[in-house]
């Protein structure tokens, strides 16, 4: 496994809400089976905030999409997903199905195609809030639909409630998403790319708003991103991933400070700064991969 | 709303007036003179000369086709004096051969041809949702390449052998159904229903057969959508996943499709209505095109036209309610 050792972290196992061991996923293709993750270990602490950061075709995704069950078809997923005490891997579909929204909440890259766009926003909300609160009122559920737009600081929410996602600004669209997610409460939120489809100021209102959802509601978070920048401003913990394998991990700071890994090092070497030269951008090819 | 409707109604009109005159350019000025088919064999060239004036044939190409306008909306007066006719709004004119007006042989034929138009469409609407959604479900397994054969010889076998073949083993061979007679539904539905169904069936086959195929791309490429994963990430039944984020965007174009073709049927099923030889609108087109009853051939266009473009009216209008996206930007 090339992966940088480096006692990090999760600081006791007990304190963690999710305890991933030796996740692999795998999908059918022409010459048998490919692996895209490869026996992944990854633990978020509880209110903790974990980044995953990589290049596509890292297996980022696949990684959050295992944990949720939701691979695309074909996928197959190994290895134990431990979730505050619940062996995710050996749940039903029915019980699966309860823990997702409710407890593990998820949101996407782009929020105009993650929305439906023939219901409302609202509808959207309370649908998920419905589902997994039995014998709730349409009344009630809209409540909680409009309180959680109100709380992603989406103006006006009791009459935007109403409107239909193309009427949303794409900024407004992920908070939307947002207060999705959190209108449940879950623990634990991972948020697959969620500021890519978005403008730079965009972007940074989102991801403000998001350190601050964590502070008010303790959610644990997964944030996955190809953007150092944006790991590095919400999660304290960092995670790289290369071609389905973790490359390295550690504390932000770590990470930021004291690369260990070649590949980390050329990540933080992509990232432009204004006050350098322009040179040419350093890859690694395939074989340069092992440490 | 008003803004949309009042758009759509004008534009309908312009698309109807436009059909009005191709038609009465094609039919009336270009074929030939009208009034020698009037007369028949035995002619002399005065009885010409007055059905030309009985018909108001002439007059400048203007002048008659604004008379003709005029007694669409309003009605006309054939010839002058006392052997002069009035015929009543809407004024297709009088058939060539039977002297019958155009629109009472348009109404009298609709029915047949609604009845079969409506009968059709809910077999094929109920057939290929259900094949495709089932297809959709089992990509890939055995029903779906089994309901994938099906479809293909659907779409690939003329109605007219399928109507004939139907009819030599269920009526002459097997003696199940009756043979097809256009029976009002009040005397006996049971009969009605019986001598209705072989042309519904053969006038429905290929209609389901390409609905079963848009219905299974439709339905598999929803499923693919990131709103659909949206629903499941947010834990939701998966019978509400199905129902409410992947069956309505997958369905909703089908409307437009079914608006379109159902429209088009109530013009007439021209082959279906002349094997069976039921007398519908199909089959008058059929009969007049064969005697070149130009009144006649004339009518039925321009009910066709009607149709269409109202039936696409509708299936707009209606696609302002199942769209969002389209209501709130019209």
């Amino acid at each position: 496994m090339p992966e940088t050792a480096r006692s990090t972290a999760p600081n006791s196992e007990e304190g963690n809400l999710l305890e991933v061991r030796d996740l692999t996923v795998s999908f059918p293709t022409a010459e048998g089976r490919t692996e895209v993750v490869k026996s992944l270990d990854l633990d978020v602490p509880r209110g903790g905030a974990v980044g995953i950061v990589g290049e596509s075709g890292s297996g980022k995704s696949m990684t959050s999409l295992a944990i949720m069950d939701l691979l695309p078809k074909g996928g197959q997923r190994s290895g134990s997903l431990r979730f505050d005490g619940t062996e995710l891997s050996e749940l039903g579909n029915a019980a699966m199905r309860r823990m997702r929204g409710d407890r593990i909440a998820m949101i996407f890259q782009d929020p105009l195609s993650s929305l439906n766009p023939y219901y409302t926003v609202g509808l959207q909300i309370e649908e998920a809030y419905r589902s997994h609160r039995r014998g709730v009122s349409r009344k009630e559920a809209r409540k909680v639909a409009i309180e959680a737009m109100d709380r992603v600081r989406i103006s006006d929410a009791a009459r935007r409630v109403d409107h239909y996602p193309h009427q949303f600004s794409g900024g407004m669209r992920q908070r939307v998403m947002i207060a999705m997610a959190l209108s449940m409460e879950p623990e634990l939120l991972i948020a697959d790319e969620p500021t890519t489809a978005l403008d730079v100021t965009v972007q940074a209102q989102i991801l403000d708003l998001m350190s601050e959802l964590r502070e008010e509601t303790g959610v644990g978070l997964i944030m996955i991103t190809h953007d150092l920048a944006v790991v590095s401003e919400v999660t304290e913990h960092i995670v790289v991933m290369r071609e389905g394998c973790v490359m390295e991990k550690g504390t932000a700071e770590q990470i930021f400070s004291d690369p260990q890994h070649e590949y980390t090092q050329l990540l933080l070497d992509a990232v432009p700064r204004i006050d350098d030269e322009i040179g040419a951008l350093r890859t690694l090819d395939a074989e340069g991969a092992q440490p | 709303m008003t803004r949309f409707l009042v758009g759509r109604t004008s534009g309908m009109l312009g698309v109807l007036f436009v059909v009005c005159l191709f038609t009465f350019v094609v039919f009336f000025v270009l074929s030939p003179d009208p009034a020698v088919q009037v007369c028949g064999k035995n002619c002399t060239p005065e009885r010409i000369d007055q059905i030309r004036l009985n018909l108001g044939l002439d007059r400048p190409f203007l002048e008659q086709f604004t008379t003709f306008l005029t007694g669409l909306f309003v009605g006309r007066t054939y010839g002058v004096g006392e052997g002069a006719v009035q015929c009543a709004a809407p004024c297709l004119g009088y058939s060539f051969q039977t002297s019958q007006p155009v629109t009472e042989m348009l109404m009298q034929r609709l029915p047949v041809s609604a009845t079969l138009a409506i009968g059709a469409a809910v077999l094929w609407l109920l057939a290929g949702l259900i094949a495709g959604v089932l297809s959709a479900v089992h990509e890939g397994r055995f029903l779906d390449r089994f309901l994938a054969g099906l479809t293909l010889g659907g779409m690939s076998i003329p109605n007219y052998v399928l109507a004939l073949v139907l009819q030599f083993v269920l009526v002459v061979v097997l003696g199940w159904l009756p043979f097809p007679q256009a029976l009002p539904i009040g005397e006996d539905p049971v009969q009605w229903f019986l001598n209705f169904l072989m042309p519904w069936v053969v006038l429905a086959v290929g209609a389901a057969a390409t609905y079963t195929r848009l219905t299974r791309a439709n339905v598999i490429d929803t499923l693919q959508q990131n709103y659909v994963r949206t629903a499941r990430a947010k834990g939701l039944r998966q019978d509400l996943v199905w129902r409410r984020h992947a069956l309505r965007p997958a369905l909703t174009p089908i409307a437009t499709m079914f608006g379109m073709d159902f429209a088009n049927l109530l013009g007439g099923a021209l082959i279906t209505e002349t094997v069976f030889g039921l007398n519908g609108i199909g089959k008058l087109a059929a009969d007049s095109i064969t005697k070149n009853d130009q009144p006649v051939i004339m009518g039925v266009t321009l009910l066709a036209a009607f149709f269409v473009i109202v039936g696409n009216m509708v299936i707009d209008l209606l696609y302002s309610v199942i769209d969002p996206r389209v209501r709130i930007s019209a």
